[in-house]
């Protein structure tokens, strides 16, 4: 899978790079206006990530000119500008997901899977990890064939999880992506500890590999080897 | 214009101040009350002596008269007699009797007081008492006028003084409010465009020109001084929507570095609780720091896209966003829907309002307290349980209330002030039976 990375943070297109790269994915990054519109002209990518505010032009130009190419590369804004306004521009344009600065980078990370899921056109609906399928159009989850019942919240978790193996999660990042801008309001993120829980204890029922790991005063991880 | 101005509205209820022109009103009152005393014995010495020389003149003139008179008719001494006899019993106030001694009384004139009979009472004349010669006779003319009592002049002029006084008062008075609303409608005018300044408006104030030069400076000083304090609002604004926005790149590397730093395998315990310590002040930063460029925003009416706002499906939409933290503090959570329309406003902002007094309900409700939120008739209610009555006029300002529960960012209901402003929406605070009440009408 190759990413684009496009912002002109360089510590923060470097973060992205880190923690995307031990993950199945590849990444390059531009750091401005003029690479970036060269790279998205010569190359193909599974997903972009594409900061507004860039040296030399202005991100929705790029995206502009990647649409009027017909490229269906997948393309997440991520940007500080949280306005609405925005948000409603880059999807009217074209952009698939739109991330407000900060995020987590396990957030991105499962808007990244997500995108590039829904690029696919093979197996889009369904995720099959191991002894486990997700049917994302009846957003249902079998495991060793077998159906099991999970609320809203807890098949939210699941599917983040699986599009951040190997990664310890923090509870806030959970919390923000079960209930987003709200999340920021509070501090207390103890009903994720109760979601999750319900989530482990379904799993276990059906005998899955034991894979969400639970790393103490930190947060949770789900493990594969 | 003339309904609002009120010139005579006091606003000086405690007494200790008066208006401008009350001070020269009882000073005028006074001065004149005291010229208007002192001129009372003056007018009567004036009057009293113009009476007596009158009087003395006229009983000169008579006295002169009557001894011209008996010069010229030849009266023989027995016609005289029965003519002065009959003179004395007629004319009482005049007398002329017949002397021996023709040096036995010098000419006098002179003042008695004498009981009067047909008046019964008491009455001050003036007299004349002069010798004449009548056929070559000695004979003592007396002449007496009844003058006016002092006491009775004195009244009188008092009386009149008084009158006048009132009349003077009355005046002063009504020229007082007169002069008050004519001269004084320029200031207050101004005093009245001042009152509805709001700097957050950032309108500047326009006075009318005046006629009056003193008015006209003022005005122009004060217009000067609210420009300049506009200036310095507006600056103030833009730092701090300037200061968050370049927060913002800081705050996204620091949260960036954090998650890259719990990624490492060789992560201690010790270190983990270490980056957990630094995560919730960052994430108090953030939040800050975002609400601020919200207020800076919605302050710039930065959000034009008006629509029509169902807030029963907003309202759904955020007690299900904060579900989990309601249940989490195992809080009652009681939804009374009435009659609502929709209200044409911005969503988002409409959002940010009903998110902002839910989280603040739910953060400040004691575990295993109860909210209760209620829509109708153009009025949202959030009410929750809390012990302590809250000062009103801090709760909506930013940053007023301090704590040290890094929960709170202090501008939550800062932020629901300002959107309610934006919309002309009015938010109030109440305290009853142990209840907090948030209540908007839109």
């Amino acid at each position: 899978m190759k990413i684009l990375v496009i912002e002109d943070e360089k510590e923060l297109a470097t973060d992205i790079v880190n923690y995307l790269s031990s993950g199945n994915y590849r990444c390059e990054v531009a750091y401005d206006f003029n690479s970036a519109l060269e790279k998205i002209s010569l190359y193909m990518y599974d997903c972009i990530l594409l900061d507004l505010m860039l040296p030399g032009g202005d991100g929705f130009q790029i995206l502009k000119e990647l649409r009027s190419q017909n490229k269906q590369d997948g393309v997440i804004i991520i940007s500080a500008k949280n306005t609405l306004e925005d948000r409603i521009k880059g999807l009217n344009i074209g952009a698939d997901d739109y991330l407000a600065k900060p995020f987590h980078h396990s957030e991105l990370a499962a808007r990244i899977h997500s995108v590039i899921r829904r690029k696919q056109f093979d197996s889009s609906n369904l995720i099959v990890f191991k002894e486990l399928k997700i049917d994302l159009l009846s957003k249902t989850v079998i495991i060793n064939s077998l159906p099991i019942v999970l609320t809203r919240k807890e098949y939210q978790l699941l599917l983040f999880f699986v599009g951040n193996k190997n990664r310890v999660l923090p509870k806030s990042a959970l919390a923000e992506h079960l209930s987003g801008d709200v999340a920021d309001m509070f501090d207390s993120f103890d009903f994720v500890y109760a979601h999750v829980k319900n989530l482990k204890k379904k799993l276990n029922e059906q005998n899955y590999g034991g894979y969400l790991k639970t790393i103490y005063g930190t947060g949770y991880k789900w493990e594969t080897p | 214009m003339a309904a609002t101005l009120k010139p005579f509205m006091a606003r000086d209820t405690n007494g200790k101040h008066h208006k401008l022109l009350d001070g020269p009103f009882k000073a005028f009152s006074v001065y004149s009350l005291a010229i208007l005393v002192l001129s009372i014995p003056i007018y009567f010495l004036v009057i009293d002596w113009i009476w007596v020389t009158e009087i003395d003149d006229h009983h000169e003139i008579i006295m002169e008269r009557i001894e011209n008179r008996f010069d010229q008719v030849h009266v023989s001494d027995k016609d005289l007699e029965t003519i002065l006899n009959t003179w004395n019993t007629l004319q009482p106030s005049s007398s002329i009797t017949s002397l021996n001694n023709l040096n036995a009384k010098p000419d006098s004139v002179y003042e008695v007081t004498k009981y009067n009979e047909y008046e019964q009472e008491w009455d001050r004349f003036r007299g004349l008492q002069s010798v004449i010669e009548i056929n070559k006779k000695p004979y003592l003319l007396n002449i007496e006028t009844n003058v006016e009592e002092p006491y009775e002049t004195i009244f009188a002029i008092g009386l009149i003084t008084l009158l006048m006084y009132g009349l003077l008062v009355i005046g002063f008075i009504r020229l007082n409010k007169s002069i008050s609303i004519k001269v004084w409608k320029p200031f207050y005018l101004t005093l009245s465009k001042l009152r509805s300044f709001d700097i957050n408006e950032g309108k500047q104030v326009v006075f009318e020109e005046s006629e009056i030069e003193e008015f006209n400076e003022l005005n122009q000083t004060i217009g000067a001084l609210i420009n300049q304090n506009i200036n310095a609002y507006n600056q103030q604004k833009s730092f701090v929507a300037n200061a968050s926005h370049e927060l913002q790149t800081p705050i996204a590397l620091l949260k960036s570095k954090l998650d890259i730093l719990l990624q490492k395998e060789s992560l201690s315990q010790e270190y983990a609780d270490l980056i957990q310590g630094i995560q919730l002040p960052l994430s108090r930063l953030t939040r800050v720091n975002k609400n601020l460029l919200l207020l800076a925003k919605i302050e710039n009416s930065q959000f034009g896209d008006l629509e029509k706002v169902d807030f029963l499906v907003l309202l759904d939409k955020s007690v299900d966003l904060l579900h989990d933290y309601i249940e989490e503090r195992n809080i009652r959570f009681e939804k009374k829907i009435g009659d609502f329309e929709t209200v044409f406003c911005s969503k988002f902002l409409a959002e940010t309002l009903i998110n902002n007094l839910l989280s603040n309900a739910i953060r400040h409700t004691p575990v295993s307290e109860s909210i209760s939120v209620k829509l109708s008739n153009r009025v949202l209610t959030v009410s929750n349980s809390g012990k302590h009555k809250l000062e009103e006029k801090a709760l909506f300002e930013r940053f007023s209330i301090s704590t040290t529960a890094t929960t709170n960012s202090g501008l939550g209901l800062a932020i629901v002030k300002e959107v309610c402003k934006q919309n002309g929406w009015t938010v109030g605070y109440g305290f009853q039976n142990s209840i907090h009440i948030f209540s908007v009408q839109f």
